[in-house]
């Protein structure tokens, strides 16, 4: 979405500015997905395709009920299904609605270097404003759950929206309107947990020990959660166990220690080199005879104090007495 | 300071070819840095405007890149022959509290020093690296994403170690000794600042003909 529809900003990308917002009735709201109510009808991809205006991509057979093989920037929401060997004999069949989390701590906007191209809004809806996009895709290696998908012909990045611009009318998302089960909810965040754990308990009680809640600490939650009854599989059903935005490689702290390091020695150097010229100023050398005479005198020191054979070949020349240099013609 | 190049005092240190390369390189190093410092620091966003806006520099930064490590090659093959290290450069190397401090040391320096070829040496080596850790920022798809995160962090030290280079590189050739940047406009020096800096080259092409680069 390009326009910020009148919703409170929390932040945005490579903004260090505080943030503008001072609202106090801000409401977060979140998704949940119910995996356990989801009969991967696909519904969901057709109402996110329908409502986005997005491109429809011909699809093939690759051996399973999934429709596309993976997120594409024309394709925001994807039911992925995986069918699982189980040791009992059994089988599980996985199915999960993927499309953006929309994390409290967006890796996406931490690491996106276009001001404003990545928004958070107050209710927790995070948002790329492709005007601003520069097309780096270092959102791409920011996010945790490999959503962001760029797209070669515009050269920018897309994802879901979370349909900020239903949201901020009073609508629910398309995908929780289309969904025919339920599956997929949409409230205050406070509500959706409130959902969610009742959910987990109830599926704990009917066997699946397992069950919980994906709302991550490492990212400070989710603006998209899932009920997981599996929770045993979660790698299976494609979600991290331990999601965080620190934990590639220490990437933002050390991104935010190098700025900071690097600042200080930019300005250090340029405040230094201009204290050093203050106290020692230009060196000139001395008069041209002086200098020449010096410089002669070094090549005519005594063979043996010098051992490199350049150096004495140097002497040798200028020793000889036709070598004295003739400048232009 | 208006005068013709003068044979009775000038001696030519750079042929047109190396002034080229070198002009190439710094101004080809100007751009991505602040360009790098458009991307990498978000304070300093506002040099996107002033270099065509976000996406021109996204796309521009890593061809200027290519083009700046091309003149860093041509440094490498035309000028390897001086930059090898001799005996000289070790005395020098040990003397370099006394140059910090006085601006000079008395050694037959040749037609560079001790600090000259580590300078160049820094130069190719940061060089190659930039672009090679840049590749995989430009194009992502290449890497995952763990390998592009760890390129980012190197190429940005290696951005930082080039700056400290630069500042030190520009302040000595240009505010610490005068007819320096001469060689580098003109081509040529004055025989009084090439017998004082570089004795053992001065003698060298004395004998052999000023004409020589």
């Amino acid at each position: 979405m390009a326009t910020e529809l009148g919703l409170a900003v929390r932040r945005k990308s490579a903004t260090p500015t505080s943030s503008t917002s001072i609202r106090r009735d801000s409401i977060e709201v979140s998704k949940l997905v119910d995996i356990d109510l989801c009969i991967g009808c696909k519904a969901c991809e057709i109402a996110c395709k329908e409502w986005n205006d997005l491109e429809v991509e011909e699809t093939h057979n690759f051996g399973g009920y999934q429709s596309h093989e993976d997120l594409t920037p024309d394709t925001w929401d994807l039911m992925r299904f995986n069918e699982v060997d189980l040791e009992d004999g059994g089988i599980a069949w996985l199915i999960r609605k993927d499309s953006c989390l929309h994390c409290e701590e967006p890796g996406c906007l931490l690491a996106c270097p276009a001001p404003g191209a990545i928004v958070q809004y107050e209710n927790g809806i995070v948002d790329f404003d492709q005007e601003k996009c520069i097309g780096c895709q270092y959102c791409i290696a920011g996010c945790p759950f490999d959503i962001p998908r760029f797209d070669t012909e515009t050269k920018k990045v897309y994802k879901c929206t979370l349909c900020v611009d239903r949201v901020s009318n009073a609508l629910e998302p398309a995908c929780v309107k289309a969904c025919p089960t339920g599956s997929i909810r949409f409230g205050t965040k406070e509500a959706m947990q409130e959902y969610g754990k009742e959910k987990v308990g109830k599926l704990q009680d009917r066997g699946f020990e397992d069950a919980l809640l994906y709302d991550p600490e490492g990212v400070k939650g989710l603006h998209m959660m899932y009920v997981v009854p599996r929770g045993e599989m979660l790698e299976e059903y494609g979600l991290p166990k331990d999601p965080t935005v620190t934990s590639k490689l220490g990437f933002f702290p050390a991104m935010g220690a190098l700025r900071k390091l690097g600042s200080g020695a930019m300005w250090a150097g340029l405040l230094g080199s201009a204290l050093f010229f203050l106290r020692t100023g230009r060196r000139f050398p001395p008069p041209e005879e002086e200098a020449v005479a010096a410089a002669r005198s070094k090549g005519s020191e005594a063979p043996g104090e010098r051992t490199d054979a350049a150096t004495r070949h140097d002497a040798d020349d200028s020793l000889d007495p036709g070598s004295e240099g003739d400048g232009h013609a | 300071m208006l005068r013709e190049h003068d044979p009775e005092r000038d001696i030519v240190r750079y042929s047109l070819a190396d002034r080229v390369a070198h002009w190439w390189v710094s101004l080809t190093f100007i751009y991505l840095l602040l360009s790098g410092l458009a991307l990498g620091y978000p304070r300093m966003a506002w040099l996107y405007q002033i270099l065509g806006g976000g996406q021109t520099v996204r796309f521009l930064h890593p061809w200027v890149g290519v083009a700046f490590t091309l003149g860093i090659f041509y440094m490498l093959f035309a000028w390897v022959r001086d930059m090898t290290f001799d005996p000289v450069d070790r005395e020098w190397a040990r003397s370099l509290g006394t140059y910090s401090k006085e601006g000079h040391v008395d050694l037959d320096v040749g037609r560079y020093n001790a600090g000259q070829k580590g300078y160049y040496w820094f130069a190719v080596l940061t060089g190659v690296l930039l672009l090679l850790t840049g590749i995989p920022i430009w194009i992502p798809s290449l890497l995952s994403s763990g390998w592009n995160q760890a390129a980012r962090i190197i190429h940005h030290v290696l951005f930082l170690l080039t700056v400290g280079g630069f500042i030190i590189h520009v302040y000595m050739s240009t505010a610490m000794f005068p007819g320096t940047i001469r060689g580098m406009t003109t081509g040529r020096v004055e025989r009084r600042w090439a017998a004082f800096h570089h004795p053992r080259w001065f003698r060298d092409r004395d004998a052999r003909g000023t004409r020589l680069g």
